[in-house]
């Protein structure tokens, strides 16, 4: 579903991302996890182009992400984006906030699409907020309001750029069950998260990453258990102390 | 002296109302307000126009509109009324009238300045609501129409009321070009009267000032409503 093949990115003389292969599989749940820094985050942003890189290829759904060829906002459009901070419109209500992009971009009808806004509202457990606004909810919410405005188009898999750091404690869990849920119904999904035990008890394979490079690929059992790495061995480690 | 000035008001009230309308041209306040308003309306989508040109990543759309931008706030607004009085008309072969003059001037000046209040709003909204659109599959323009304008023209409102002031009082220098409005009016009145003119001017700047006034408390009012809902917007990040 989305493969990576040598890809590599320079920030100036930096390099964020180095030699990076790896794939994500149909209905795999990838956990990409790594210290601060490590290139979690602007790998999962070059799936969807939100980041260039300079070399490699990155291969989406069969498309050649960076090819010539690829229409990019078509391309965006099928591919699910979740952010840190929720990035919800403020001037529009939340079923706005949703039905906007199947409106515009797939010219469907409008009580059509409001039909199944509501219902992917209701699958994230927010349809009474329907008609608020984004600034009248807790972060919680809003991140679930996003993961429905992503749901949306109908992407053949999502990408999660750590949807949980900018949440208090108590409104992680709201949004971790609506990921699970989406996980349980075979959505193909990268994330980038600090939670370990989502990681544990969801994911299909852990990639730890630092320095930009994949240092582990594995199971979440054995990389939490044996990690063959010396880097992802003090990385368990400081998490468990 | 208040006497005076309540006589002034009460014998030529008209005259600096709707100017010498309907034996004359129409002019006083109501064409002050009438240019005024005008010259907003044409020059406000322009600047919208002229704004998201000047943050194009496209620098042949860029550069353009940024020396456009430069010359007329480097450029006093009297030399540009004076360059279209003199200007225009030998360019299209006939005269025109000082109210046209006047509300070309301030169209090409005030879209300048305009143009960076909205450049100024569409620079400080978040990175991520961009992203956000673009990630969803919107294109440069549906975001630009559906996410960023509509955010940074609300937050600008306030700037937008404040000059909208400044073009009112900025419409009383078409009095050097015999722009029929309110300051010219106040001439007409003082040239009648010739010996009052503290008193006439008096009445020319109270005026002035009411209306300016009255703008500032609008603006203000929306300062404090965008300021509450921010507010709402950070309660919750916290």
């Amino acid at each position: 579903m989305i493969i990576f093949s040598k890809v590599n990115k320079w920030y100036g003389e930096y390099q964020a991302l180095v030699d990076v292969n790896a794939e994500v599989k149909k209905g795999e749940v990838v956990v990409v996890c790594g210290p601060s820094g490590s290139g979690k985050s602007t790998l999962i942003r070059t799936v969807n182009r939100l980041e260039d890189i300079q070399g490699g290829q990155i291969l989406y759904n069969g498309h050649d992400v960076y090819g010539v060829d690829s229409n990019l906002n078509t391309l965006r459009s099928r591919v699910g984006f979740v952010f840190q901070n929720f990035n919800l419109f403020p001037h529009m209500s939340v079923l706005d906030n949703i039905t906007l992009a199947p409106t515009k971009l797939k010219g469907l009808n409008a009580s059509y699409v409001k039909t199944k806004a509501l219902e992917l509202l209701d699958m994230v457990g927010m349809s009474h907020k329907a008609n608020a606004y984004p600034n009248q909810l807790s972060g919680g919410q809003q991140q679930r309001v996003a993961i429905a405005r992503a749901l949306a188009m109908e992407p053949p898999a999502m990408l999660f750029d750590e949807p949980t750091s900018a949440l208090d404690p108590e409104m992680v869990g709201e949004v971790l069950s609506v990921m699970k849920s989406l996980a349980k119904e075979g959505m193909t999904m990268m994330c980038v998260t600090h939670e370990m035990n989502f990681a544990r008890e969801v994911a299909d394979k852990v990639w730890f990453m630092d320095a930009g490079r994949i240092l582990e690929v594995a199971e979440p059992e054995t990389f939490f258990q044996n990690p063959t790495h010396p880097r992802a061995q003090s990385f368990i480690s400081d998490i468990r102390a | 002296m208040l006497l005076n000035v309540i006589d002034i008001l009460s014998q030529y009230w008209e005259l600096f109302l709707i100017g010498q309308y309907p034996h004359g041209p129409l002019g006083g306040l109501v064409n002050t307000l009438i240019l005024a308003s005008l010259a907003l309306i044409i020059a406000f989508p322009l600047s919208v126009l002229l704004a998201v040109a000047r943050t194009s990543p496209y620098g042949i759309f860029r550069h353009p509109v940024t020396v456009w931008v430069y010359v007329m706030r480097g450029i006093p607004l009297i030399m540009i009324i004076f360059w279209t009085y003199f200007l225009v008309p030998s360019l299209i072969g006939r005269n025109i009238s000082g109210f046209t003059t006047m509300l070309c001037t301030l169209v090409l000046y005030q879209s300048a300045y305009l143009c960076e209040i909205v450049r100024g709003g569409l620079q400080s909204l978040p990175a991520g609501q961009t992203e956000a659109s673009r990630a969803l599959g919107l294109g440069y323009f549906r975001t630009m129409v559906f996410i960023l304008l509509p955010q940074a023209l609300y937050n600008s409102i306030p700037s937008l009321i404040s000059q909208f002031i400044s073009i009112i009082k900025e419409t009383s220098l078409g009095y050097i070009i015999n722009a029929q409005e309110m300051t010219f009016a106040a001439n007409q009145v003082n040239n009648q009267l010739l010996v009052k003119p503290f008193e006439v001017y008096f009445i020319l700047a109270v005026t002035y000032y009411l209306l300016c006034f009255g703008l500032t408390q609008l603006a203000q009012w929306f300062e404090r409503r965008i300021d509450t809902k921010r507010q709402g917007d950070a309660l919750i990040a916290t």
